[in-house]
């Protein structure tokens, strides 16, 4: 699994006594596991229902209606659904992008570089992460009605292109994946700042990238609030808003259960994929900023 | 560099926060003109709503109004809509040109200056097309109007006729008989319930009060007055909280999981709700489609004939809208012609306010109650019952209060804590409308 | 730590080490700067002018003339301290505050301790099944937490969650985890399903970077997995555990999508059972901006009283190296 990154310690030297499986200890770890599958399982099971079985069937009894679900949530108002995940792609997938790449200049500039008002800057940065998106939507959607930005993609993606959380570490991933040598080196043979980033910083911290890319992007498919407030048109829906939608109806309709069900199912499971693909980069050292190389 | 950098810094916040903050006043006004249209130039109007299939709706009118176009948002129900146009007001921009908004809500969009007045905009003969007490919802007593008003929601009794049969009970026309009709239900058969108090229905409650005589908030010259504790809302609370308290009837909310659930295997029996449950019940209780009859809602005092309301929403114009003029004609175009109407209650599924066509647009009952022919000829004659009522320019603060204040008492199945929780609405809802400089009696 | 303490620290990257004397300030190099400069931008433009921008709006209020009905009959006006005043002093805010941080008593260890158990057992060689547990444990973070809610929320209410379906068919009542005393850990639950497994990989990232040798040592000693894992790899850890510690603090006080997903099913959950579900229902349902920026600078400062001596502990462990 980690072999590119990580040495797999079960292959090492110890000896066979020690081999010996813990019954106690794999069960722990396999109680845990099934626990967090239980609400996973269930939404498989549950998108597989008509939505009159939704509430009247054993919850884990599957049924037969997956596809016709996912038919119907397709030709709902002409395949919305599907814009939504269009939009959800692109404000955590470009907007995730260039977040790592600000990140990682400010992470690089900070870990390599002394200069007057470093810790202030980094301090205030930081104090960042302190600040809930729930407070900032507000005065942000009154900012950017001012600009005449709302119910923009802008509106939701400028906002997420700054990560207090991923410069902490960016910085942190710089200052122990790159050696001072290695930069000090290609300045003396007359690299500039800007090509010693792009061709040497950037390349030696691949798997800090992948961590700040995809911490950020769950940070942006998580928030809720900001797409919320300013969006307006739901053609420009992210999948989140847009299912919350169909469950909140006002009292007047009902709410879409089934089509809300199997579009969380549709719309986990991208994200699911993405987490396989990329898990062998995932270590996050928050304390002592080691990455392993 | 270090002096200079952090000066920048501080300048950029600055004068950004003033622009942000001194910007709105000005912004709004500009945006309250009315931009003439050249001939044969195209108006692009934008229609917040949320009612079912509004885009097919109104595709009626752009078929036949090359020159008007209206393109419709659709919203979360509820107050989301609201909350997301008081904000595009505050900010100066970024509303509508229209809104579906709902009775509750008029006030407190026309006090933040958040809707245009149309009375001239929309025909003389519009305002015949309604019944008197839905008229002076849109224009809250004064000579304006703020909104064309688009359904309305009589309160009515919805039960399973087969149950009723089956346990030999006459559909109650009173409270009392309500109450002894959910008795007898629960008695027969522990699980089922003829309904359930949902405290996450500010709306129901203020309907069944309605209906009782009660208006929660009242217009004195200058001043506002604040009535929701009154006696009609005592008896009604005290009334629900007997049958919570006896355990009669269900004290979870309605719209969640757990309450389809009981309407699908038929342990919720019964339903006190608007006009507009079929859809409701047919989406959550498909299984039970035919089983369901309407009566009108159990009266105080044998004999009388009086209703309440749950929801009913209006077109409304936004005072930030550059296009009132079209967009007022598109209102009533909506609301008040013969082929707007049909599609509303046909397309869209509402029951609409106006009563000169609406006759003529429901002739059928709703599929899930093609066992009840006379459904829209009950609705017809309870539509005119609705007791009058005043909203008060802070519903959403007394209907918060409620959530919370009700949440507790259903929890604790006494019937006094109901009573004391409508004393709790009462004084966080006058205390609000004091800090926020409204003259109170 | 471990791995970079051991770097000499040349220095030869800066080109201004701290013991430059103040003559050669003109020589302060611009290419910092410019790397910092979209971040320091998106900050000022995204976060700051907001917070300031929420500052303001907490000294302002409106005040209503007559009815309120006509045009301009609301204005906005300076309050002073007013708002906060009434934060300060509203019962429902206090009561949310100390309902928060007995909630955060209960997710931080309980989260914790599970990920450090599990981080434990994916670091022991004895245990099995460790690639899958690892991934499906990891799992519920690609989880947004408005749809784990409403997942968990189905699996609550008593009508259709097959554990109480299961039980009553055993005749077993089971606690019902939105019951007026049990909605607290119903919340933690969900918290606590989300958050473990990236924790899980915090800690595991960190037990991974320690050096084998250590273990090796300590076997030939006669030491038990158990006394390796306990007298060795814990105390290694505790840094790690005091900054996933400080995040999950931020986070705990910050709980919002959880608790406003549940309430709309049960009874038990008011509209202000967390401070920021307050913010939320001032700012949105009461239209009140002005006591909701007031309610979100008292909790913005508050977290920051919390956290901040993490922070600082946190800072000078983590970047030791670089201001020696």
């Amino acid at each position: 699994m980690s072999t590119a990154t990580l040495p797999d310690r079960t292959t090492g030297t110890s000896g066979t006594a020690r081999q010996r499986p813990s019954f106690v200890g794999t069960g722990l770890l396999v109680v845990g596991a099934v626990y967090c599958l239980v609400p996973v399982v269930w939404v498989f099971m549950a998108s597989t229902k008509s939505s009159s079985e939704l509430f009247s069937t054993f919850t884990y009894a599957p049924s037969g209606n997956l596809f016709s679900n996912i038919s119907d949530l397709s030709s709902y108002r002409d395949g919305l659904f599907w814009r939504w995940m269009v939009n959800t792609a692109l404000y955590a997938g470009v907007g995730a992008g260039l977040s790592t790449v600000v990140s990682a200049m400010a992470g690089y500039a900070m870990a390599k570089f002394r200069f007057p008002g470093r810790g202030v800057l980094f301090n205030v940065l930081l104090a960042g992460v302190l600040v809930p998106g729930v407070v900032l939507a507000v005065p942000q959607y009154l900012l950017f009605a001012k600009l005449g930005l709302t119910n923009t993609y802008w509106a939701v993606l400028l906002p997420s292109l700054i990560s207090p959380y991923g410069i902490y570490l960016a910085r942190i991933y710089v200052s122990a994946a790159v050696p001072d040598e290695v930069i000090e080196a290609a300045r003396t043979d007359g690299a500039k700042d800007l090509r010693v980033f792009s061709s040497i910083v950037m390349p030696m911290m691949v798997p800090g990238l992948v961590t700040i890319f995809l911490f950020q992007f769950v940070a942006i498919w998580n928030n809720f609030m900001l797409p919320f407030v300013m969006l307006g048109d739901d053609k420009l829906f992210p999948v989140t808003v847009g299912l919350s939608g169909l469950l909140n109806q006002g009292s007047q309709q009902p709410a879409m259960y089934t089509l809300v069900i199997t579009g969380a199912l549709l719309s986990i499971l991208p994200l699911l994929a993405l987490f396989l693909l990329l898990q062998r980069f995932w270590q996050v050292d928050l304390a002592a900023g080691a990455v392993k190389s | 560099m270090r002096r200079s950098l952090r000066g920048s810094l501080v300048t950029l916040a600055v004068s950004a926060l003033l622009l942000s903050a001194c910007g709105g006043s000005s912004d709004s006004d500009s945006a309250s003109g009315d931009e003439a249209v050249k001939p044969g130039e195209k108006v692009e109007l934008n229609f917040w709503s949320w009612a079912p299939e509004m885009d097919k709706t109104v595709e009626a009118w752009n078929d036949t109004h090359p020159d008007i176009h209206v393109t419709v948002n659709k919203q979360d129900g509820g107050d989301t809509a609201v909350t997301k146009l008081l904000t595009a007001i505050k900010a100066g921009s970024g509303a509508p040109d229209l809104m579906q908004a709902e009775y509750q809500a008029l006030p407190t969009l026309v006090g933040s200056g958040a809707l245009a007045d149309i009375k001239d905009d929309i025909g003389d003969d519009v305002q015949g097309h309604f019944a008197e007490g839905v008229w002076s919802a849109v224009t809250l007593g004064t000579d304006a109007v703020y909104a064309v008003p688009q359904d309305s929601a009589p309160l009515m009794f919805f039960y399973r006729a087969d149950v009723f049969e089956k346990y030999d009970i006459d559909v109650p026309t009173t409270w009392d008989e309500y109450a002894a009709a959910a008795k007898k239900i629960h008695d027969e058969d522990s699980k089922q319930f003829l309904g359930t108090f949902s405290s996450n229905d500010a709306g129901l409650f203020a309907g069944l009060t309605q209906q009782a005589g009660a208006s929660w908030w009242g217009i004195d010259g200058d001043a506002w007055s604040v009535a929701i504790d009154s006696d009609a809302s005592k008896k009604v609370a005290s009334f629900w909280g007997g049958l919570v308290e006896d355990g009669v009837i269900d004290n979870t909310p309605m719209y969640t999981p757990a309450w389809n659930s009981a309407l699908n295997k038929g342990t919720q029996v019964g339903w006190v709700s608007a006009v507009w449950a079929p859809g409701v019940l047919a989406g959550n209780a498909g299984d039970t489609a035919g089983k369901w009859k309407v009566a009108p809602l159990p009266q105080w005092n044998a004999g009388e004939n009086v209703t309440g309301a749950w929801g009913g929403s209006s077109t409304a114009v936004t005072s930030q809208s550059k296009h009132k003029a079209a967009a007022a004609q598109f209102a009533a175009w909506l609301n008040t012609s013969a082929e707007g109407v049909k599609a509303l209650a046909t397309v869209s599924n509402v029951y609409p306010a106006d009563q000169q066509n609406s006759a003529a647009a429901l002739t059928e009952s709703p599929e899930f109650f093609e066992n009840q022919d006379d459904f829209y000829d009950v609705a017809a004659s309870v539509a005119g019952t609705v007791n009058s009522f005043t909203y008060g320019p802070n519903t959403n603060v007394a209907y918060s209060a409620f959530n919370d204040a009700f949440g507790k008492a259903a929890q604790s199945k006494k019937a006094s804590s109901f009573t004391e929780a409508l004393a709790t609405m009462q004084s966080q809802t006058v205390e609000d409308l004091k800090s926020n400089g409204f003259t109170v009696k | 730590m471990t791995s970079i303490t051991s770097e000499p620290n040349s220095g030869t990257v800066r080109r201004v080490p701290d013991q430059t004397p103040p003559r050669r300030r003109s020589r302060v190099p611009k290419a910092p700067y410019a790397f910092v400069l979209p971040a320091v931008f998106l900050f000022v433009f995204s976060i700051a002018i907001p917070i300031l921008y929420t500052a303001y709006l907490s000294l302002r209020t409106v005040k209503v003339e007559g009815l309120g009905l006509g045009p301009g009959a609301r204005t906005e006006v300076w309050a002073g301290l007013e708002n906060y005043a009434g934060t300060l002093t509203d019962r429902d805010f206090l009561s949310s505050v100390l309902r928060v941080l007995g909630y955060g008593l209960v997710v931080i260890p309980v989260m914790l301790g599970l990920a450090l158990l599990f981080a434990l057992l994916l670091d022991s060689v004895r245990v099995r099944a460790r690639r899958f547990s690892r991934l499906v444990i990891f799992m519920p973070y690609a989880v947004p937490a408005v749809i784990s809610s409403l997942l968990w929320g189905f699996l609550y209410l008593p009508a259709v969650s097959p554990f109480t379906y299961a039980a009553d068919q055993v005749g077993v009542t089971l606690p019902q985890p939105m019951a007026p005393g049990l909605v607290l850990f119903g919340i933690a639950n969900i918290a606590v399903w989300g958050g473990v497994g990236f924790n899980m990989i915090v800690l595991y990232t960190a037990l991974r970077s320690i050096p084998t040798e250590l273990y090796e040592a300590a076997r030939i000693d006669g030491c038990s997995e158990v006394q390796i894992a306990w007298r060795i790899k814990v105390p290694i850890v505790i840094p790690s555990l005091i900054m996933t510690s400080v995040f999950g603090m931020i986070t705990t006080l910050q709980v919002f999508a959880e608790p406003t997903v549940l309430r709309p099913l049960t009874n038990n959950i008011s509209t202000s059972w967390s401070p920021l579900m307050m913010i939320y229902r001032d700012a949105f349902t009461r239209n009140d901006i002005y006591s909701a920026s007031a309610t979100s600078v008292v909790l913005a400062v508050a977290t920051f009283v919390l956290s901040f001596g993490f922070l600082r502990l946190v800072q000078n462990r983590a970047f030791a190296q670089e201001n020696r």
